[in-house]
C-alpha cells in the first residue's frame, strides 16, 4: 500500500531501477556464493510475484502456479538441450507456453470459486507433474534434463567489467536484466487500469460483474499473465539449476512459492520479493544449523501470520508508521 | 518507503563473505539420501564411507593430511542433489565429491563436476547413461556395475535353467529398470533363442499395488522371471506376490538383479522373502563358505562401527569409494582434480571384496555382482545368499 504520508520525491524515485543496480554489485563485492545465493533469490522473487499477482492484486488463491513454472523450465530446458534453440528464442517461448497453459487450465479454473478454485489449479499441477514423471523420452521422467546449458554470453565478454566474470556470475547478471524488467512490467500491469480492475474483482467480485465488468475474463486474464511470469522465472532457474527434473513441477514447490508470498507480505508491491529472499537466506542459515528447518519456519509462519498478518513488510511498515506518529515528522528524512 | 532500505539490508546481508576454509584436511563433499525410503540404502552407504575415512585419518591420512566428509542428505532428489553439491563445491570449498544414490541424482551431479572440474565419483548409481559416451567427461568415475552388467548377468543365471521356455520381466517403469531390462532381452535372446519373452510388466517407482501386475504376469504362465524391482519396493512386491501364489507357479525360477539379496532386503522382509529365488548383492555379507579373510575381517570392524548385530550390504561401496578416491590422491600426489582425474584412469584398490581397477576407456571399474540362491538357514532369521557367486564383468561387457 503506498502511504500518503511518503514524500512525492521517495514514490517517485524508481525502486526496480535502484534495486537493480544494488543487486548487480554482487559478483563484484561477493563471493561465488553470494552471487549463487542473489540468482536464487532474484528468480524466486519473480516467481513469488507472478503468484502475487493472482493472491495479493486479484484476491485468486492458486496452490498449483507451479505447474507454469514447470511448463516454463521444461519448455526452456528442451528447447536449449534438445535442439540447442538460443536463449533469446528459448525463454520467449517458456512464457509463451507456460501462458498458454495457463490460459487453457485457467479457462476451467475461473469458473470455480474460492476452494474449489484453489483445489482445481492443485489438480491441474499434479497432471502436469504426472505428464513430466512418466513422459521419458521428452522429459526425460525421473532423471529429468540434466545439462541444461547456458545461453551464449560472448555479447558480455566485450562489455569492461563483466567480460571477467565467471559464466555463472554472467548469468546472473542476465537473469537480474530479465527479472527486473519482469518486475517493472509487473508493477506497470498493477498500476494499469486493468490492474485497477483486478484490485476491483479482489475486493468485491459482485460488484465488479454487477457493474458490468466481465470477472471471468479479468481473472482469467490475470491467471495467463501470472503463469506467462512463473514460466519465465522457471526458465531461468532451469539454466540456474544446471538441469530440469519433475521436482520442479511437485506441489511443494506450489506451497513454497505461496510461503514466500505471504511471508514477504502479499498486500505491498515489494513483498514477495522480501518474502523470497528471506526464506532463500533462512533456509541457507538455519539447515546448516538444524535439520529441523520445516520446525523453524512453521514457527516463524505462525508468529508472522499472528502478530504481523500483512507478512514481513507489512508488519514494518506498520511498525514505521507507528514510529513516525511518535516522533512526529523526523523519520520521513 | 523504508521497506526498500530492509530490502537493500538484506542484499547487504548476503555479501558476508563465507569463512576461510581451513586448508589442513581434503574434503569430500558426500551428497546421498539420508532421510525418505530411499536412506535404507543412504544411510549404510555413509557409514560405510565414514569407516573408510576414519581408518584412513587413525593411520595418517594421505599425503600428511586427514581427511574430511561433508554428508549432505540430497533426499533421493535430483534437484536438491545438484543443490547441496554446488554448495559444497563454492560455500564449503571441497576438493572432491563422491555420493549420490539414485540413477536420477548422479548424472545429475556429473553436470556439476564437469562444470567445476571436480572428480566425482558414483559409488552406486547404475545407469549406463551416466558414463555413456556422450555423458562422459573427465571426472566422473563410477564404482558400481551398470544396468547392461546387471540384466546380462541375470540373463545368463536364467539361461541356466534349461527347461525354462518362457520368461517375464518386470521391472520400475524408469531409466534404471528400462535399461536393465532391455540388457536382459538382448542377451537372453542371443544366450537362449529358444527362450520366448511372454510378458513384460512396468509397475512405477514406488507402487503401492503391484496386484494387477502380478495377476496380469500369472495370467502368461512364464516358466521363470527376471526382475529388476528392489528396496522397499521389493518388499511390497514380495508381501503381495507371495499370498497370490505368485512364486509358487513359476517355482521360485525368479532372478532379480536389483540387490534383493543383501542383507538389508533379508532383513526387511524376515519370513517373507521368497526362497528360492536368485539374486544378487554387492556384498553377501554372511558368506559361509569360502569366506575371504579381509571380507570377514571388514565385516567385523563393520559391525563394531555401526554397533549393528547384522552389517549391511551397501556399506562396502561407501567403504570402496572413499579408499578408491584415496589412491587416487596418493597415485597423483596432489589433491588438484585434474591430477587426481587422470591418476585414476586404469588405477587399481584393493577393497575387502577383491581389487577393482578403473577402465580407462568408460570410468567404470570392473566391479561385479555376487549372485545366488536365497535359502532359510537356521543360523539366521532371515534368507541367505548360498554359495555367493562372483560374477565379474568380463564375459557380460560390450
Amino acid at each position: 500500500m503506498m502511504k500518503k504520508s511518503a514524500p512525492a520525491l521517495v514514490r517517485r524515485i524508481p525502486w526496480v531501477l535502484v534495486v537493480f543496480v544494488a543487486a548487480l554489485t554482487i559478483p563484484w563485492v561477493g563471493s561465488r556464493y553470494d552471487t549463487f545465493l542473489a540468482t536464487q533469490i532474484a528468480i524466486s522473487a519473480l516467481f513469488a510475484m507472478s503468484l502475487n499477482l493472482l493472491l495479493g492484486t486479484t484476491g485468486l488463491v492458486s496452490f498449483g502456479h507451479v505447474a507454469y513454472f514447470g511448463i516454463g523450465s521444461y519448455v526452456c530446458g528442451i528447447l536449449m538441450k534438445t535442439y540447442a534453440v538460443p536463449f533469446s528464442i528459448a525463454l520467449p517461448a517458456a512464457a509463451i507456453g507456460s501462458a498458454l497453459g495457463a490460459l487453457v487450465f485457467g479457462f476451467f479454473c475461473v469458473r470455480l470459486t474460492k476452494i474449489y478454485f484453489a483445489m482445481l489449479t492443485l489438480a491441474f499441477s499434479q497432471i502436469i507433474w504426472a505428464i513430466c514423471y512418466k513422459w521419458n523420452d521428452v522429459t526425460g521422467g525421473d532423471q529429468g534434463i540434466p545439462d541444461v546449458p547456458y545461453p551464449n554470453l560472448d555479447w558480455m565478454s566485450s562489455i569492461p567489467l563483466l567480460g571477467d566474470l565467471r559464466i555463472a556470475q554472467q548469468f546472473y547478471v542476465l537473469t537480474l536484466i530479465v527479472v527486473m524488467l519482469s518486475l517493472a512490467a509487473i508493477q506497470r500491469i498493477i498500476a494499469s487500469p486493468f490492474g485497477l480492475m483486478l484490485t476491483t474483482i479482489r475486493e468485491n467480485p459482485e460488484r465488479a460483474a454487477s457493474i458490468g465488468l466481465n470477472v471471468r475474463r479479468y481473472e482469467l486474464s490475470a491467471f495467463v499473465i501470472a503463469g506467462g511470469f512463473a514460466g519465465i522465472a522457471g526458465a531461468l532457474f532451469g539454466i540456474f539449476n544446471r538441469g530440469v527434473f519433475s521436482d520442479f513441477v511437485y506441489w511443494p514447490k506450489s506451497a513454497e512459492v505461496m510461503i514466500m508470498t505471504i511471508l514477504g507480505g502479499i498486500d505491498h508491491f515489494w513483498g514477495p520479493v522480501v518474502g523470497a529472499a528471506t526464506l532463500v537466506l533462512l533456509n541457507q542459515e538455519i539447515t546448516s544449523y538444524t535439520q529441523y528447518w520445516p520446525f523453524v519456519l512453521g514457527t516463524i509462519l505462525l508468529l508472522l501470520l499472528f502478530v504481523f498478518p500483512g507478512g514481513i513488510v507489512g508488519g514494518l511498515t506498520t511498525g514505521l508508521e507507528w514510529l513516525r506518529r511518535k516522533t512526529g515528522r523526523r523519520a520521513s528524512a | 518507503m523504508k521497506m526498500q532500505r530492509l530490502l537493500l539490508g538484506i542484499f547487504a546481508a548476503s555479501l558476508v563473505p563465507a569463512a576461510a576454509a581451513a586448508a589442513d584436511t581434503i574434503k569430500i563433499g558426500y551428497p546421498m539420501p539420508l532421510s525418505g525410503p530411499a536412506s535404507v540404502y543412504g544411510v549404510p552407504v555413509v557409514k560405510g564411507a565414514e569407516m573408510a575415512v576414519s581408518e584412513i585419518n587413525a593411520s595418517g591420512g594421505v599425503l600428511g593430511r586427514k581427511l574430511e566428509l561433508l554428508t549432505r542428505d540430497s533426499k533421493a532428489s535430483a534437484d536438491e542433489a545438484v543443490r547441496l553439491a554446488r554448495e559444497l563445491i563454492i560455500k564449503d570449498n571441497v576438493d572432491f565429491l563422491v555420493g549420490t544414490l539414485t540413477s536420477a541424482e548422479a548424472p545429475a551431479v556429473s553436470t556439476i563436476a564437469k562444470e567445476n572440474k571436480i572428480v566425482f565419483i558414483a559409488p552406486t548409481s547404475k545407469t549406463v547413461q551416466l558414463t555413456s559416451p556422450a555423458n562422459l567427461h573427465p571426472y566422473i568415475f563410477r564404482l558400481a556395475s551398470n544396468t547392461d552388467i546387471d540384466g546380462r548377468t541375470g540373463a545368463a543365471i536364467i539361461a541356466g535353467w534349461k527347461d525354462v521356455k518362457r520368461v517375464a520381466t518386470i521391472a520400475p517403469d524408469y531409466a534404471y529398470g528400462r535399461d536393465a531390462v532391455t540388457a536382459f532381452v538382448d542377451y537372453i535372446k542371443k544366450a537362449r533363442p529358444d527362450i520366448e519373452i511372454v510378458d513384460q510388466q512396468w509397475p512405477k517407482l514406488g507402487q503401492s499395488d503391484f496386484t494387477p501386475f502380478i495377476n496380469a504376469q500369472m495370467a502368461k504362465k512364464p516358466d521363470a522371471v527376471f526382475c529388476d524391482v528392489y528396496g522397499g519396493d521389493f518388499v511390497t512386491f514380495a508381501k503381495q506376490a507371495g499370498p497370490l501364489g505368485y512364486f509358487k507357479a513359476i517355482n521360485n525360477r525368479m532372478a532379480d538383479s536389483g540387490e534383493v539379496g543383501a542383507t538389508d532386503e533379508a532383513l526387511a522382509l524376515g519370513n517373507d522373502y521368497p526362497y528360492g529365488i536368485w539374486s544378487d548383492a554387492y556384498d553377501p555379507v554372511i558368506w559361509p563358505e569360502n569366506e575371504p579373510a579381509a571380507h570377514k575381517a571388514f565385516i567385523e570392524r563393520l559391525k563394531a562401527y555401526t554397533k549393528e548385530k547384522y552389517a549391511s550390504g551397501w556399506a562396502i561401496m561407501g567403504y570402496a569409494s572413499i579408499f578408491a578416491l584415496t589412491e587416487g590422491i596418493k597415485k597423483a600426489g596432489s589433491t588438484n582434480s585434474d591430477k587426481v582425474a587422470k591418476a585414476l584412469l586404469g588405477l587399481s584398490f584393493d577393497t575387502p571384496i577383491g581389487k577393482l581397477t578403473f577402465n580407462e576407456k568408460t570410468h567404470e571399474t570392473d566391479m561385479g555382482e555376487f549372485w545366488g540362491q536365497m535359502v532359510k538357514d537356521d543360523r539366521y532369521p532371515f534368507a541367505v545368499m548360498k554359495n555367493p557367486k562372483y560374477l565379474s564383468q568380463g564375459p557380460y561387457t560390450n
